[in-house]
């Protein structure tokens, strides 16, 4: 306030208006188009890395292009939607990956909700830091890197957890992911190792939001084990439980690396998940337009997903305001 | 409880961790086998561990390549986006232009897309400008895919900074520069912490667009080890073992030290608290 103050002095009294409008205009000036260039390097990246080769995608979807027949695209309209909608084997990845996203789902959130509340006492646990960084380690390496633990692991002539299988059962060692019948189930314990902590930790957070007050009224009553879950924790730690399935929910549906460094999608194609089927049209049949229009599909559904997610999100902020 | 009770409940509890921990163990164990102890059957799990893994390991040619790219490719991609990210949040955040709840929409659409949905578009454009192998193609794509993460983070944090502040320092004769960087930076600390970890480690595990639109020049370490198992000789056991093992180390010692940021840093940012 000091310089302000002495400068305005400085300036004789009959000028005072006009410094006040000139600083005025100043600031209009800069409110004007400051926002606008605080938003240009944003804009920039996104139109560069996202409109333009979306478009360009969205625009390909329409043609029968393929980069390895060396023919110029060719302007089929929406003959590629309209075989993906008739094919046969898309809607059967289509089905695998729906089974997948509720099996892995249904699992992670049950063994998470468990296993959180069983941590919810852990605050004095010695060690507790590096025992949950243990726990949580699974989600923050990448699933190349997992997918290498479980070849390892699964591998019939040397895997630890096939050479558990023969002793248990006394039969020969199985060869998980190579078999028909368990490649899938072996692929979705992967990923419920590599997920339940995510659960885990959105228990958690569910659990700390719920009021100390509240907690302490359940145990004065001596409310049940049961009865304080359904009507203490669960009103105050839905919201939170709720973003955290459908968070989990879309990660599942995007589901890839994972499959593709375990199995490629194989044996057969018992474990092809939708993000394969599009892998492989695209980068190893090369059929680009027909991979553009699935991608395309894909991307709508993200949307979809996106505004379930915000329309829950903004509602529990609409309840708080 | 009494002691007992807790001690057997503590127990249980680190049971559990270590069980979560255990295929991590074994990965790490068999970086300090040979590779006729990895192949043994039964698996072992006593034996003299040996350090050939490792020297000969770093007496590779290209494996202090991928690392070096690893590191400086995520670095500099998400240096650049937090700069972006931050520079557009205050905005986002203070003069809420029209289309601000449309474009913070579409940047979370953004992270919800399918990898394999995503990366089709971004071959397209990238063999068509020949950018494939490209260290600052690769870079400012990285950057891009940090912008989602990093705004809606930030945003969330600027939100939470009185505006009060902002008026005050104005009124002082600050410009929105100083306002910006030296009243409302320093205050939003824990959400920058947040958003560089976080996205240092999300790009560190990328693989697939690193493997589609990378490179001999833009390797990183994902790649080399999808590489490096898919290899037609067989997998060489020992090499992965080791790679995989110095991988996966910064991500787990990131998540020890900034274990509270890690709530905020798995929903992007919309669940805050810690564990």
């Amino acid at each position: 306030m000091q310089h302000i103050g002495s400068r305005s002095q400085r300036k004789s009294v009959t000028q005072k208006l006009s410094w006040w409008a000139q600083l005025g205009h100043a600031l209009d000036r800069r409110e004007r188009t400051l926002p606008s260039l605080l938003l240009v390097p944003v804009l920039l990246f996104f139109i560069i890395w996202n409109i333009i080769p979306t478009l360009w995608m969205v625009g390909l979807s329409f043609y029968n292009y393929s980069m390895i027949s060396g023919r110029p695209a060719r302007f089929i309209g929406i003959t590629n939607f309209a075989d993906i909608l008739v094919d046969n084997s898309v809607w059967l990845s289509f089905s695998k990956t729906l089974i997948w996203v509720f099996s892995t789902v249904a699992i992670e959130t049950a063994l998470g909700l468990l296993l959180g509340l069983l941590f919810w006492g852990s605050a004095k646990l010695p060690g507790r830091r590096l025992a949950l960084t243990m726990i949580f380690a699974p989600m923050m390496i990448t699933p190349v890197a997992a997918s290498i633990f479980f070849r390892l692991m699964y591998d019939p002539t040397f895997g630890v957890i096939s050479w558990v299988i023969s002793l248990l059962t006394g039969q020969a060692a199985p060869n998980l992911l190579g078999d028909r019948l368990t490649a899938f189930g072996a692929a979705l314990a992967v990923d419920v190792w590599i997920w339940t902590p995510f659960m885990i930790l959105i228990t958690l957070a569910a659990l700390g939001s719920v009021p100390r007050a509240e907690l302490e009224a359940a145990q004065i009553d001596k409310l049940s084990w049961i009865k304080k879950f359904r009507y203490v924790i669960l009103p105050n730690g839905k919201f939170i439980l709720m973003l955290g399935i459908l968070l989990r929910t879309i990660d599942s549906f995007k589901t890839m690396d994972l499959i593709f460094s375990l199995t490629r999608g194989g044996p057969g194609n018992t474990t092809e998940l939708i993000a394969i089927v599009l892998y492989r049209k695209a980068f190893e049949a090369f059929n680009l337009g027909w991979a553009s229009a699935l991608a395309v599909i894909l991307l709508l559904t993200a949307i979809a997903f996106t505004s379930i997610y915000l329309f829950i999100l903004n509602r529990k902020q609409a309840e708080e305001a | 409880m009494t002691q007992g009770r807790t001690r057997l409940y503590h127990l249980l509890l680190w049971v559990i961790a270590l069980i979560f921990f255990s295929p991590i163990l074994w990965i790490a164990l068999a970086s300090f086998k040979t590779k006729d102890q990895i192949l043994a059957t039964p698996p072992l799990f006593v034996f003299p561990p040996t350090l050939a893994n490792y020297t000969d390991f770093f007496s590779r040619q290209n494996v202090g390549e991928y690392f070096v790219n690893s590191f400086l490719i995520s670095i500099v991609a998400v240096l650049i986006a937090i700069l972006v990210s931050f520079l557009a949040s205050y905005c986002f955040s203070r003069f809420q232009p029209r289309g601000t709840s449309f474009m913070m929409f579409i940047l979370l659409s953004i992270r919800m897309v399918p990898a394999a949905a995503t990366v089709v578009p971004i071959f397209l454009m990238y063999s068509a400008f020949s950018w494939k192998d490209s260290w600052p193609a690769l870079v400012l794509f990285y950057a891009m895919f940090s912008i989602p993460f990093s705004v809606w983070i930030l945003k969330g944090f600027i939100d939470g900074v009185s505006r009060r502040y902002d008026e005050t320092a104005l009124v002082n004769g600050g410009s929105r520069l100083h306002v910006m960087f030296k009243v409302v930076l320093p205050q939003v600390r824990p959400g920058l912490i947040a958003a560089f970890i976080f996205n240092l480690i999300f790009v560190w595990n990328e693989f697939l667009v690193n493997f589609i639109i990378g490179g001999k020049t833009t390797t990183m370490i994902p790649t080399a080890l999808m590489i490096g198992v898919a290899n037609n000789l067989g997998t060489d056991w020992t090499f992965v073992a080791t790679l995989t093992t110095l991988y996966i180390l910064p991500p787990i010692i990131a998540i020890f030290f900034f274990q509270k940021y890690l709530l905020v840093g798995m929903t992007f940012g919309t669940v805050r608290g810690e564990v």
